[in-house]
């Protein structure tokens, strides 16, 4: 079977800030004649980049987890909060959409999109022919649903503000925020510079 | 290159010119959205833009939230929550929140009606390039829709202890949420570019 002509194969250039098509010119750094961006056949070191970032994440996505991101003094005790603990406080607080909400978008979100990733990461690397089209819509099903994980960032920002009735309680910030927003940032970034086209690259 | 479109999701090369500019197309090989409808009004991405600038300011004016508690009141701001980080030493999470709720908003905003404005006369504002390259780095990161479904979660949380009351910013960031979503929709870098290219030639 011949293969399908790709931009590549007809030293075609595609500018992924204006999403132009250009022909490839044999200067050694090509700018978009349009936006003046920078152009490349495909984003340098993706793999390299992608797979560290991603290394990061994974890791900081313990402590995320395990480290309180909150706590909250009251002038009776301390209570301290993790992201798993504060899903059950708004569960048995009776609001059980909003905690399963919570669950999702900052528990099966981050993990889901580490694993996605690492998935597709993984078979870019190997060239792996088969399933295409399906990872690269799982890829950017992925990218688009990795900014809901912030949701609870915000939550503590609030609450944290506005808690501060300084001889009643008072929120204070765990560094399991730190982390847990670092996973965030850190998948972002690394679902940015993988290169969606090295999942079409023909097998070796 | 007018004739060829190569997919920036996987590289097919596709012949242009077959559908009309009123249709948007997908890539033959791997569904990624490959052209949209580049007949979008340019009056009407301006008036969005205006209705995001006043939102924007109205959001961060007023307080988002107000709570009484044991006889005391407190309000926050949009800027209160970036500030609250702040005030605790976490330097990183506060820049996060202010980035992503109140830098990357007015930056889109602006520099989205710094471009348009005088490409309405059919002149190309200076620098509009790099304006354009900045807000497309700037996009990704702007998350008012996370931050408002955040805002719903605390309230929740808030309501078994205090009397929570909604205040204004909290509506006017709603609406912010929809009009930065149309914006976005309407100033795709391919219709964005039809418009620069149409006052070049």
């Amino acid at each position: 079977m011949r293969a399908p002509a790709t931009g590549k194969s007809l030293g075609l250039l595609v500018c992924l800030q204006c999403r132009a098509t250009l022909r490839a010119s044999p200067v050694a750094y090509p700018r978009c004649p349009r936006c003046y961006a920078h152009l490349h056949q495909r984003k340098p070191h993706s793999l390299a980049l992608t797979a560290a970032l991603l290394l990061c994440a994974a890791l900081l996505y313990i402590p995320a987890n395990l480290l309180p991101v909150m706590y909250t003094r009251t002038i009776f005790d301390e209570e301290k909060d993790t992201i798993m603990s504060g899903v059950l406080v708004l569960l048995h607080s009776g609001s059980w959409p909003i905690a399963v909400l919570v669950f999702i978008a900052s528990i099966v979100v981050p993990l889901l999109k580490i694993i996605a990733l690492s998935v597709v990461l993984f078979s870019a690397w190997r060239r792996s022919p088969r399933y295409r089209r399906q990872r690269s819509e799982l890829f950017r099903m992925v990218e688009y649903i990795g900014r809901w994980s912030m949701l609870d960032v915000y939550a503590i920002s609030l609450l944290v503000a506005l808690v501060q009735i300084q001889s009643l309680a008072f929120v204070a910030v765990g560094w399991g925020a730190l982390a847990f927003g670092a996973v965030v940032i850190l998948t972002m970034f690394a679902a940015r510079t993988f290169d969606e086209r090295l999942l079409w690259e023909a097998p070796p | 290159m007018s004739s060829v479109i190569v997919c920036p999701s996987c590289d097919l090369a596709h012949r242009a010119a077959m559908a009309p500019a009123s249709e948007s197309t997908r890539c033959a090989r791997c569904r990624a959205p490959l052209q949209r409808a580049e007949n979008g009004s340019i009056d009407a991405a301006i008036a969005l833009a205006l209705c995001a600038l006043v939102l924007f300011f109205l959001s961060n004016a007023y307080p988002l939230v107000v709570i009484h508690a044991n006889g005391a009141t407190r309000a926050t701001t949009l800027l209160g929550a970036a500030g609250a980080f702040y005030s605790q030493g976490h330097i990183g999470l506060a820049l996060l929140v202010f980035i992503t709720t109140v830098l990357g908003p007015i930056l889109q905003i602006a520099g989205l009606l710094y471009q348009l404005i005088p490409l309405r006369r059919a002149r190309r504002a200076p620098g509009q390039d790099a304006v354009f390259r900045l807000l497309t780095q700037v996009r990704p990161w702007i998350f008012v829709e996370v931050f408002m479904l955040g805002a719903l979660v605390a309230l929740v949380r808030l309501s078994a202890y205090a009397r929570v009351i909604p205040g204004v910013a909290l509506w006017s960031c709603a609406v912010l949420m929809l009009a930065l979503a149309a914006l976005t929709s309407r100033t795709t870098p391919g219709q964005f570019w039809h418009w620069v290219d149409r006052c070049r030639t």
